[in-house]
């Protein structure tokens, strides 16, 4: 097994990653992926049912396959944060007393307790991460940053009659998610850049206090680099008679087409299925039939 | 050069992948095998993305090899167990624009970066600080400067005393002479110079201007691709003017002449690597 770098900082960055694989879902309008997502968020948000949410994740996992990305790349942004979701997880099932009315007593101890209610929210809210965090792959591995923004402005429009800057906000996010590798990058020059003068990145993992006294040499020159950027980025706008959105036509027109309006709706439907579920109290009723059967 | 001697630096059959397992993977390295010697000057030249900056960031322990191997003083990188950090002090690396590197408000504290990290005492820390800036033509009181305030040149050449204060064997240069002016690249090449002439040093230097590596180096590698296309004495090398050219590279400006001399019928030798010998050349051409 090679020994990976403790520089290559791009690796760690799986998520947000555009991967240009061309596939059905890369060709969809970028409105409809932008908006299935929010809805995705709501309903992982709203529904409290594992059922439901089993639904979401297949539904999620057969649009990553759809995408023709390696399945693993999306798991590497959630194998990230896993210990995270397990203690929040873990939170969640000790210390939310509202979860303990009614509810069957599993382990009790002083002040602890756990119920079977409190451990089904500890799974409820891991695996709604999941599913957002690996909608949010889905999403990013399949729009490039220019259809976002396109899909951004399109559906903001609307409100630019309330004066609301669509064209600024769309351009802006932009902006930012295009910066982000290039300051990676230039993270990535420094800290190799110092460690060749003996700055130590590698070892003391565990020592915190000391990890960060190491990071900051690197803001410095990293904020003057940021700087530097935005200045080149203002005067090449500038002399390319950028005058902000007013007046200003697309090279790429945004329609719809008919296999957009297919995954709009496939995706309500599925969506308000799970909606559905969660209403319904569908998991005491197959808790139920379950019980009866034994 | 004595060959039976062991290099300072040897890489062997060193391949190296970026980003490897996703789809955005790129090969930059194929089986690449480079010697480096003590008491010379080797040139990499190659055209942009042929790898140069990965082959150089693998010479002091930046990146280890994936496949291959990379050998310092005949210790192997990937079984090096100890701290990497004593390699890299040896191995001196000079990044390509140096100077946006600087981060000390104050230019002697930035030259003192390196040797503060190698836990020397304080009045050693100064000595060797004097010594770099000296080195690199600053002068000691240059150290009280604001970084900031620091013209190009002797930004990049703060730079360097950086490197040099931690008085490596092995200095590694990335393009050290990109966007200086000409007084400030003959400046560099002399400090480059003047510093391997005090014995036992050795330097690596890759460049995209070849009047550079002829001035400096004694033996080239050209990589093109991620492998080596070429390598051999510097004369041998900038003797292949049409292999060079197809690959994005060409010859020293004086070279250059005539070949392009030689091309149009004009006899002349094309053994030609400095003004002198292309002057000699043309110069037969006036008396035949």
């Amino acid at each position: 097994m090679p020994e990976k770098s403790e520089f290559e900082l791009f690796v760690k960055l799986s998520i947000g990653q555009y991967m240009p694989t061309g596939s059905v879902i890369h060709r969809l309008d970028p409105r409809v992926k932008l908006l299935l997502g929010i809805l995705l968020i709501g309903a992982c948000i709203s529904s409290s049912s594992l059922i439901a949410l089993m639904v979401l994740f297949l539904a999620v996992i057969l649009g990553l396959l759809l995408t023709r990305v390696r399945l693993r790349l999306a798991f590497t942004a959630l194998r990230h944060m896993i210990i995270f979701l397990l203690v929040l997880a873990l939170i969640q099932v000790f210390a939310v007393p509202q979860l303990r009315e009614g509810a069957v007593v599993i382990w009790h101890r002083s002040i602890f307790k756990v119920t079977d209610r409190s451990i089904i929210s500890g799974i409820l809210l891991v695996l709604r991460f999941a599913v957002i965090v690996l909608g949010l792959s889905l999403f990013s591995f399949s729009t490039s940053t220019t259809e976002l923004m396109h899909g951004i402005e399109h559906l903001l429009r609307p409100f630019q009659k309330i004066r609301f800057p669509a064209h600024e906000l769309a351009l802006t996010v932009n902006i930012s998610i295009r910066f982000l590798p290039i300051l990676i990058g230039e993270a990535e020059w420094l800290m190799k850049a110092q460690a060749s003068r003996g700055a130590d990145f590698g070892r003391g993992k565990r020592n915190f206090i000391r990890r960060i006294r190491k990071t900051l040499p690197l803001f410095v020159p990293l904020f003057i680099i940021s700087l530097k950027h935005a200045q080149n980025l203002i005067e090449a706008m500038e002399s390319r008679c950028y005058m902000g959105g007013e007046g200003r036509t697309h090279l790429i027109r945004l329609h719809a087409e008919l296999r957009d309006y297919f995954a709009f709706f496939l995706s309500i439907a599925v969506v308000s299925a799970a909606l559905f579920l969660s209403f319904a109290h569908i998991d005491k009723a197959v808790w139920r039939w379950i019980s009866a059967q034994f | 050069m004595i060959l039976s001697e062991m290099p300072v630096i040897e890489v062997k059959n060193l391949s190296h992948t970026y980003l490897p397992g996703t789809p955005l993977e790129v090969v930059s390295l194929k089986n690449v095998n480079l010697q480096l010697f003590k008491n010379e000057t080797v040139g990499i030249i190659g055209p942009a993305g042929s790898g140069k900056s990965t082959l150089l960031h693998h010479l002091n322990g930046l990146l280890r090899p994936m496949h291959g191997d990379v050998q310092i003083k005949g210790i192997s990188v990937s079984g090096w167990s100890g701290d990497i950090r004593v390699m890299r002090q040896k191995i001196g690396l000079v990044f390509q624009n140096p100077e946006n590197q600087l981060f000390k408000q104050y230019a002697g504290d930035d030259v003192a970066f390196g040797p503060r990290n190698m836990n020397l005492s304080q009045k050693e820390v100064r000595k060797r600080v004097r010594n770099a800036m000296k080195m690199v033509g600053l002068p000691f009181s240059y150290k009280d400067r604001l970084t900031a305030g620091l013209s190009l040149g002797e930004k990049r050449r703060l730079a360097l005393a950086g490197v040099l204060a931690m008085e490596p064997q092995v200095l590694v240069l990335d393009e050290p002479t990109a966007s200086l002016d000409p007084e400030g690249r003959r400046e560099l090449l002399g400090i480059l110079s003047g510093w391997r002439s005090e014995g036992e040093k050795a330097i690596v230097i890759a460049s995209h201007n070849m009047e550079d590596i002829v001035d400096l180096s004694s033996r080239v590698y050209v990589l093109v691709s991620g492998k080596i296309l070429l390598h051999g004495a510097t004369r041998e090398v900038f003797s292949h003017y049409d292999l060079l050219v197809q690959n994005s590279l060409s010859v020293p400006a004086a070279a250059e002449v005539v070949f392009k001399l030689a091309r149009r019928g004009y006899s002349v030798s094309t053994d030609v690597l400095n003004i002198e010998e292309a002057a000699r050349e043309i110069k037969g051409l006036f008396h035949a």
